[in-house]
């Protein structure tokens, strides 16, 4: 009974003038935004966001001319006076000449408008695989469940340094990412920016794209890879080339050393304790790469791959218990006492 | 094959004595008895380095019928001036005396014979046994425990081996698993000083056998597959006081690079090469240990050693040369300072440690006589190095090699074959030589007599996959899944005579299992090692026809000696008692059903369960 | 109609059967995401020798949760090399560490055996992992080390990665240490 109201009452929504504010509201929201292909920042997106106006307006107006010529025909067949003769619906042959004519041209028009769209793809697929400028820089991407290893490479291998979920790049330069998997197959989308390829375990796969306008723009896993895929995100931080180059400075360092006791107190707990059975903090004894590398913690913008903001209650919330703002993932709870905890939070929020 | 006869022995000696060093001189010039010497001269100008006297220790490198340090003498040839046992005569050598060492490992050392008593130190518990020679039957004179922590055994990469002790100025010294040195009195067995140099919970151990040169004692780490950072050490031998520290990765004040450092190629001579040719701070972990060989040349005053893999094993890991891995250094043994460094295996990828013996021989090249060191490299190829500049002089392959195509003599580079190359998440197969390489840590022996280097090897092949290594100290970090196949031929090992002049094989003996035992030769012409099946052999030095042999109670891994007893007879011995990284399904009892157990080696090696049983026992064999 | 009727009762049997079967599966499938919290601690209830002073006691065994439980089996394995298990043990084979996958069991094969050796260690060489996993996941552990010695239920053998080993997993094959038949060696001169 219970149901069947409910049934009604959603019918009665679904009627409701609500339906269309909701809809305009929505597509409103898809127009512009930090994870939204319609809001092009990159050569790339912008290739495909390009072709995809292309497509929707030529193919808008052959619908509203085919949609107008069939509602004329309907029109037209009921209003037309009937012809004389046996055979009233016989066509003349000057009947016939027109409609030969008229399916010719709307053959012809159709075979235009088709080629023309293999065209317009075929030459933005090889904008999209033209890598938009010179001296990329080079990124590896490996996908975890749910979580995005990223690694910086240098030529001089001395140079390189890893980071996770936050991948910074300057504006205007292009960006190489090669891409690999440690698990299952995931999917790196950053709709602002690029469209989607997949990390597939054993293999290597490369995309690139380039940030021309700053700003922070949310990416996504899109291949289905578990319980937690939906929060498997990732933030792109386009900046000027020379806050970019500081940005690699700090992050190429050692993580910074406790500089109180409290610190060197939480430093203490992260390495005797569960922390570093998973997590890297570059200059400490943790090096494993189970768990995202911590180095720079407090110098990201979120926490959880883009689950939730950095701040220090949700890192505490995080350490505790995971498994309730991310149930199934690997990271497990931690009961830690409360100087414990505050020590270690004291610690994790001076990795700048 | 046939070699240049010198027909007369004395006139060799005076032709040549000038030249002459150590080894041919001692044959030569001892002149006690004459079964002592070599039946045939040796090839001209081809001499190991001269040994010297050194200090108060007793360490005059003429033949005096003892052995004080595993490789006989500083030059490390392994060759004794002892010809009592002849090629004639072996095949009625019988055993004299046995000695059960009571521990069930791999049983890689060599006894030591000093002052009528044998030093024997076995696999963890790291006992030490004194037997007096001058009593029938050797009986025990005492026995030394240092007691080491049996955690350790789990931080000993390829079974809980020692590969024996040293002795100098009245004392035997040697290295627990535990990372202790520790000396003991020679007469009364009581310890003389005990340092604890290494830490488990690091990943480190201690394997290998140390070096004396003059008062410093010297060692290093092993556990490149524990993500440990690699160093050599100097202990002060009197005190046990560290004298100085060489790390193998890091800047270069901490490997003891300074101004006196020359290293022949440009592209070594770039400061902070430890440190900047690791990504991030991963030298810290970078493996490079120090657990093989040492040699010392007292004229030139530099000792020799190399050292092991880079870690971990995964090598997308650690992109850039990883330096100062699988390289060869020459260092001053009192300050330690590095002379020279030469990498050979630059960013190993397949776990081809560089810690193989260095031999020091002065051999003709190009019509000049030339001071070098030669090494039968992991990575396949037989090094001819010029010891006083590090130049390379030759590098030839002495087996079956696809992981390079050969050393590049203008830039010293090896040319490796990246196709060969592990990757992530992906199987490489048929790669040759395996992780142990072409030859691993079983010495090789030079004889003088005969101009040959007898090279106990073996031939095994691999596929790997390399996956993600976590690094957790003191657990293991290597990142490889591997496993290994007998080579080209089905045959798994092999003994070479090798010509370092000629750089040509000059015969090779098939054994079915790898040899993993050293070489010894012998002025008698008799060369001996052992195979994995317990077989004891004695070779013809110049045919390599088998001349004698005999079954032991477990496969052989040690190294055999030969001594002068105090009645005047040669005796050889060798440790029985199968084990190591080739022996582990056995000491270890693997289940050879995992063929990536023990690193990948089990899957090579899962007959040898029916062949040997485990074993630790010390055979003495004389003449009638 | 008859045949009809038939045709409907033979489709009801088939669905039950079904139905009944996916059932059977339910423990084995089950996953848990609200695990307990704390660091890893010592198993009660372990004995380490079979001899017991006194009149004969019955042994309370302590369960293993996720017995004959795959997904815990599967995220195990995971653990197992992440936690560089595998450094000494290999795959099952040993190599540093014994073997688990024959039918020697130095420290004793049941759960809460297994357990105790992961949490505190033993004396040659096993590290003590003691406050480094949480329970569960040492529970998960157990379970794939029990499932890797034949030890766990049929329905919950795990698979080993078998592109690198071109041979039937390890539990598919009979249990025991086997014993290979020896090739007498040859030395031959070339």
């Amino acid at each position: 009974m219970i149901a069947a109201r409910s049934r009604v009452r959603l019918g009665s929504w679904w009627l409701s003038p609500h339906l269309l504010t909701m809809t305009v509201a929505m597509a409103s929201t898809a127009c512009s935004g930090f994870q939204s292909v319609l809001d092009p920042k990159g050569p790339r997106a912008e290739a495909v966001s390009k072709l995809h106006w292309t497509l929707l307006s030529i193919a808008t107006v052959v619908y509203v001319i085919v949609i107008a010529v069939l509602l004329y025909a309907l029109w037209y067949a009921s209003h037309r006076p009937l012809p004389a003769g046996d055979h009233p619906y016989r066509e003349t042959p000057d009947q016939a000449d027109t409609m030969k004519r008229g399916v010719i041209i709307a053959v012809a028009v159709t075979v235009i408008v088709l080629i023309s769209f293999v065209f317009a793809s075929v030459s933005t697929g090889s904008t999209l695989g033209r890598l938009g400028g010179t001296k990329p820089l080079r990124i590896d991407v490996v996908g975890h469940q749910w979580w995005w290893g990223v690694t910086y490479n240098d030529p001089d291998p001395h140079n390189q340094f890893e980071t996770a979920n936050e991948i910074h790049v300057p504006v205007g330069r292009p960006v190489l990412i090669k891409m690999t998997s440690q698990d299952v197959i995931h999917s790196f989308w950053a709709p602002n920016l690029s469209g989607k390829k997949d990390l597939i375990p054993g293999h290597q796969t490369i995309t690139w794209f380039r940030a021309d306008t700053a700003g922070v723009y949310r990416g996504q896993c899109a291949e289905f890879c578990g319980h937690e895929h939906a929060k498997m995100a990732f933030f792109i931080v386009a900046e000027p080339t020379l806050k970019f180059e500081s940005w690699v400075q700090q992050q190429r360092g050692e993580a910074q050393k406790p500089t109180d006791s409290l610190q060197a107190a939480g430093e203490r707990v992260f390495l005797n304790g569960p922390c570093a059975m998973c997590h890297t903090i570059s200059g400490t004894g943790a090096g494993s790469k189970f768990g995202p590398n911590l180095t720079h913690l407090a110098s990201r913008l979120t926490i959880a791959a883009g689950t939730l903001p950095n701040t220090t209650g949700n890192l505490a919330g995080w350490i505790l218990d995971p498994q309730s703002i991310k149930p199934g993932v690997k990271m497990p709870p931690n009961r830690i006492d409360p100087q414990s905890l505050q020590a270690l939070l004291a610690y994790l929020e001076n990795l700048k | 094959m046939a070699r240049r006869r010198l027909a007369v022995r004395s006139s060799v000696c005076r032709s040549y004595l000038p030249l002459l060093a150590l080894g041919a001189a001692l044959a030569c010039s001892k002149q006690k008895a004459p079964d002592e010497v070599a039946q045939q001269g040796p090839s001209p100008a081809m001499t190991p380095m001269a040994g010297r006297s050194n200090g108060g220790a007793i360490a005059n490198e003429a033949e005096d019928g003892q052995w004080v340090r595993p490789a006989k003498n500083y030059a490390s040839t392994r060759f004794s001036g002892l010809g009592q046992i002849t090629a004639d005569n072996v095949k009625n050598l019988g055993v004299a005396w046995t000695f059960s060492l009571g521990v069930l490992r791999g049983q890689e050392a060599a006894p030591l014979v000093v002052n009528n008593t044998m030093y024997v130190v076995t696999p963890f518990p790291n006992i030490l046994y004194a037997l007096d020679l001058t009593k029938p039957g050797a009986p025990m004179k005492w026995e030394y425990k240092p007691g080491p922590i049996a955690a350790a055994q789990g931080v000993a990469c390829c079974d809980v081996v020692n590969r024996g002790a040293s002795y100098a100025d009245g004392k035997i010294v040697y290295n627990t698993l535990d990372d202790q040195t520790v000396a003991v009195d020679a007469n009364t067995g009581k310890e003389v000083w005990k340092t604890k140099v290494g830490e488990i919970n690091l990943g480190e151990s201690l394997t290998m056998a140390p070096l004396i040169v003059k008062d410093k004692v010297i060692i290093g780490n092993s556990g490149g597959e524990f993500g440990i950072r690699g160093w050599l050490t100097a202990l002060d031998l009197g005190s046990g006081k560290i004298a100085w520290r060489a790390y193998h990765t890091g800047p270069d004040s901490a490997v003891l690079i300074g101004s006196r450092f020359k290293p022949f190629y440009a592209a070594d001579r770039k400061p902070n090469l430890g440190e900047n040719t690791w990504p991030g701070d991963t030298w810290k972990i970078g493996g490079a240990g120090a657990w093989g060989w040492i040699s010392y040349d007292p004229d030139l005053n530099l000792i020799y050693y190399g050292t092991a893999n880079p870690g971990p094993w995964n090598p997308e890991q650690r992109p850039g040369d990883n330096k100062w891995s699988s390289t060869i250094f020459a260092r001053d043994p009192d300050t330690g300072e590095a002379i020279w460094a030469y990498q050979l295996t630059p960013h190993d990828v397949h776990d081809y440690d560089g810690i193989n013996e260095n031999i020091l021989l002065d051999l003709p090249f190009n019509g000049r006589t030339r001071k070098v060191l030669i090494r039968p490299e992991r990575n396949g190829y037989i090094y001819v190095i010029d010891r006083t500049s590090g130049e390379v002089i030759a590098a030839d392959p002495y087996g079956y090699v696809n992981t390079s195509t050969g050393v590049d003599l203008k830039t010293g580079r090896l040319k490796v074959a990246e196709e060969k190359d592990p990757k992530m998440g992906k199987v490489v197969r048929n790669i040759c030589p395996a992780a142990p390489g072409e030859k691993d840590w079983q010495p090789s022996a030079f004889s003088p007599v005969t101009g040959l280097l007898y090279i106990p090897h073996q031939n095994l092949c691999m596929d790997v996959e390399s996956v993600e290594a976590n690094y957790i100290a003191g657990t293991p970090f290597v990142g490889m899944n591997v496993k290994m196949s007998p080579g080209p031929g089905g045959n798994r090992g092999f003994f070479d005579a090798w010509d370092p002049v000629a750089r040509k094989l000059v015969w090779r003996l098939t054994e079915n299992f790898p040899v993993w035992s050293g070489a010894l030769a012998t002025a008698g012409n008799v060369v001996f090692y052992g195979t994995m099946d317990g077989w004891f052999k004695a070779v013809d030095a110049r045919s390599g026809k088998e001349l004698w042999k005999f079954k032991t109670g477990s496969g052989i891994i040690g190294q055999p000696m030969t001594y002068r007893g105090p009645d005047g007879k040669q005796y050889v011995a060798i440790l029985s008692g199968v084990g190591g990284w080739s022996g582990a399904i056995v000491a270890g009892g693997i289940d050879p059903r995992d063929s990536s157990a023990a690193l990948g080696f089990v899957n090579a090696m899962t007959d040898l369960p029916g062949a040997s049983t485990k074993g630790g026992t010390l055979y003495v064999f004389a003449l009638p | 109609m008859n045949a009809d009727r038939r045709t409907r009762i033979k489709l009801v049997g088939v669905a039950s059967l079904l139905a009944l079967s996916s059932l059977v599966a339910c423990k084995r499938e089950q996953r848990r995401f609200r695990e307990s919290p704390p660091a890893a601690t010592s198993a009660n209830n372990v004995s380490m020798s079979e001899l017991q002073p006194g009149p004969a006691v019955t042994n309370v065994q302590l369960r293993d949760p996720y017995e004959d439980n795959a997904y815990a089996v599967a995220q195990g394995k995971q653990l197992f090399d992440q936690m560089n298990c595998s450094g000494c043990h290999s795959h099952g084979g040993g190599g540093i560490g014994p073997p688990l996958t024959d039918d020697e069991w130095i420290y004793g094969s049941d759960p809460q055996n297994i357990f105790s050796t992961i949490v505190e260690g033993r004396p040659n060489g096993m590290p003590s992992f003691r406050g480094k996993l949480a329970n569960y996941q040492v529970w998960q552990l157990v379970s794939y080390v029990r499932a890797l010695g034949g030890l766990q239920g049929k329905a919950v053998r795990t698979t080993r990665d078998d592109h690198m080993m071109y041979k039937e997993s390890e539990q598919a094959r009979d249990k025991g240490h086997p014993t290979p038949t020896f090739v007498p060696p040859t030395s031959v001169k070339q």
